[in-house]
């Protein structure tokens, strides 16, 4: 189960995330959370209350990032724990959404 | 807060339509089980064993043996992103691939650029993607050469119950990008390895409070199983998952291939 909360700036809409990124989520993904960016320039997505993402929850992902750069939408992602870091790494995630999406502590 | 939760779709649909779905699920899964169970080969002194247990009644993991003209037995292990019914029909594309693949006697990261250049546009319009690792055993020399297309890399444990280290490495998914190159790494199994290759839904499996079976858990498991047949390693590790998940439903498509070189040389 995923929710997540909007909250809209003047530079950008942020978006909060919450639970499980996995198959269930597939619906929430295309029918609510791609619409409630679709139209915006910037988008910046916090990762800090999402702890799991299954492969099915990479590919809601690269799809949703596809997306919105498909429209010329800026998306970056932030707060990515260790655990999905390493995943992210074994499939080269950034390599197919662009190393620029992904906001790294240094 | 977070006011934006999934909503249900279930919608009703007709009795006779439920049978008709119930049957062709069924068979849908008879001729999945069919595939993925085909004979396993009989070669060198190997003890080979796997098995696919999908979340839901057929799933998206994939895993083939295939003796090579060369002598080699050739390993590909994968899971389509995505469950049931569309990650099934993804994982007979994938198959496909594979065999087809093998007309090119190439090694395993050149394989696992075939079947991306083969099945790149159909995973692209789709949304999908595949995760695979290849690899080649060789009988004669225990080489074994691996590749990997954003796989888990196997778990080899010697006879001492040792955990054997492994060169990193990655590689972009199967329909990730139109032209992804893969490297080969090798190492030489010695009498007696166990060589474990999985998917992620061993790693990946909950209990009831959202712990992850995870990593570390396994390799500490394979190595109190390593003296056993890759078939009783293979019920061991099921029935371990089964105690920790403790009944929680099984979220994703679980799959493991163990070999087991020179088990009849002792």
């Amino acid at each position: 189960m995923l929710e997540f909360e909007k909250i809209k700036t003047q530079r950008l809409l942020f978006v909060k995330c919450k639970g499980d990124l996995d198959i269930e989520c597939e619906e929430i993904v295309h029918e609510e959370l791609i619409p409630a960016m679709i139209h915006e320039k910037n988008v910046r997505v916090d990762f800090s209350n999402v702890h799991f993402v299954d492969s099915s929850g990479m590919g809601l992902l690269i799809s949703l990032v596809k997306t919105l750069k498909d429209k010329d939408i800026n998306i970056t992602i932030q707060n990515i724990n260790d655990d999905i870091l390493e995943v992210f790494d074994l499939l080269q995630i950034p390599q197919i959404i662009g190393s620029d999406v992904l906001l790294l502590e240094s | 807060m977070f006011k934006n939760k999934i909503s249900d779709k279930n919608k009703r649909v007709n009795p006779e339509m439920d049978i008709t779905l119930a049957r062709e699920m069924k068979q849908a899964r008879n001729i999945q089980m069919k595939l993925l169970n085909a004979t396993k080969p009989e070669i060198g002194n190997a003890d080979i064993s796997g098995v696919s247990i999908p979340a839901r009644l057929i799933g998206g993991d994939y895993f083939d043996f295939q003796t090579l003209p060369n002598g080699k037995l050739r390993i590909i292990i994968g899971d389509v992103m995505g469950k049931g019914i569309p990650a099934a029909m993804l994982m007979i594309l994938t198959r496909g691939a594979f065999r087809s693949s093998l007309e090119f006697k190439a090694t395993p990261s050149e394989t696992l650029e075939v079947m991306n250049r083969s099945m790149y546009n159909d995973l692209k319009t789709l949304g999908s993607f595949v995760t695979l690792l290849c690899a080649d055993w060789d009988p004669d020399t225990n080489a074994l050469t691996y590749s990997s297309a954003g796989h888990n890399l196997p778990i080899i444990v010697n006879k001492k119950s040792k955990e054997r280290e492994l060169v990193k490495q990655s590689g972009v998914m199967i329909g990730g990008l139109a032209d992804s190159r893969y490297i080969d790494q090798t190492i030489t199994l010695s009498h007696q390895d166990m060589v474990f290759f999985y998917t992620d839904g061993i790693i990946e499996a909950q209990d009831q409070h959202g712990n992850l079976f995870r990593l570390p858990r396994l390799v500490e498991l394979l190595k109190t199983l390593h003296h056993f047949k890759t078939n009783e390693i293979e019920y061991s590790i099921k029935e371990e998952i089964d105690s920790f998940t403790n009944g929680i439903m099984q979220k994703d498509d679980i799959t493991m291939l163990i070999l087991k070189v020179n088990e009849n040389d002792k």
